[in-house]
């Protein structure tokens, strides 16, 4: 584990790489292993940041509460962190080489500073095209209460 | 009836509106930062001997940029576009053409491609391409938005002041 501005983390994907389920193995329907986490204002502003973003919507709690917000939310692309933090070293979205094709997300409410982030995830199909192996995922985030925040559906290109 | 903010935005856009977001030049540091704050460490992105090898049929010929990195970069391009005319981003799908490396500059350009009223929202969808600057085309998209009279936003758990 090393430490990271978000806190500890194993940054290094070839550690377990052995465990992760490969192209072969990976069994369309079967959930991903995840874990809740905790969404804090901290880790909303270090995203946002690094992303980019200016909007004082995700760093400003007195401002976000003057807008139709009602208090600082985080950026949609959110999701983007919410895969790592959500699943352990041994899925195998870390697979070293796993090449990122195509995506697809849909918004419904944002998340908050404060909200415990569940994610449902698997496969949903895998197939060979021109020499590459393909898997299909989709992965859904709700929040504590039960709300979907996004649903996302992506093509990765797997490893040899 | 009275007009509403988002109601009074929604009907001055029209298909064929046109904006474009702020260049973006990724380096071995902006990488870095993005798998900082995304957790994403794969070694496409930062394993030169790795990056030397071949994938398949493709060898990349060095470190690469976040795939997602672009996908942010849409997304708040749209949604700098969007909240402050109190539209709320609903959809982004991208499909990635070209890998992007440190040095390129990439570029998202967004058309308004759809407008219309269903039974209870106004929606727009936009077509999305990402410019390097050989200008050619590294990400294509579709987006889409809505202009509702109330943001559909989750209870906020902390306690007003």
């Amino acid at each position: 584990m090393q430490d990271t501005p978000l806190g500890a983390f194993e940054t290094d994907f070839w550690k377990d790489a052995a465990q992760r389920q490969t192209w072969d193995e990976i069994i369309p329907g079967m959930p991903r292993d995840t874990r809740p986490y905790l969404l804090t204002k901290e880790i909303i502003a270090t995203f946002a940041k690094a992303m980019g973003e200016t909007n004082p919507l995700y760093f400003d709690e007195d401002y976000a509460r003057t807008t139709p917000y009602g208090g600082i939310v985080a950026p949609p692309s959110i999701h983007i962190l919410l895969m790592f933090a959500c699943t352990g070293t041994e899925d195998w979205m870390r697979s070293p080489g796993t090449i990122n094709a195509s995506q697809s997300w849909f918004y419904n409410v944002p998340a908050r500073p404060g909200d415990t982030i569940t994610m449902q995830g698997r496969a949903l199909d895998r197939y060979m095209r021109k020499g590459r192996l393909f898997v299909i995922h989709d992965n859904i985030f709700t929040n504590q209460h039960g709300q979907v925040i996004c649903t996302g559906r992506g093509w990765t290109i797997r490893p040899n | 009836m009275t007009s509403t903010a988002p109601e009074h935005a929604f009907a001055t856009i029209a298909e064929g509106d046109r904006f474009q977001g702020e260049a973006f030049t990724p380096s071995r540091e902006t990488i870095k930062r993005f798998a900082e704050a995304s957790l994403d460490f794969n070694p496409l992105h930062f394993d030169d001997d790795f990056m030397a090898g071949d994938f398949g049929k493709t060898n990349f010929g060095g470190v690469i940029m976040h795939g997602m990195q672009n996908f942010a970069l849409v997304t708040r391009t749209l949604t700098d576009w969007l909240i402050p005319r109190g539209g709320y981003h609903r959809r982004l799908e991208t499909r990635w053409l070209m890998p992007v490396k440190p040095g390129d500059t990439i570029t998202p350009h967004i058309v308004v491609s759809e407008k219309r009223q269903t039974e209870k929202g106004r929606v727009i969808a936009f077509d999305v391409e990402v410019l390097n600057q050989k200008e050619e085309r590294v990400a294509t998209g579709r987006a889409m938005a809505e202009f509702p009279d109330k943001l559909p936003v989750a209870p906020s758990d902390r306690p007003a002041a």
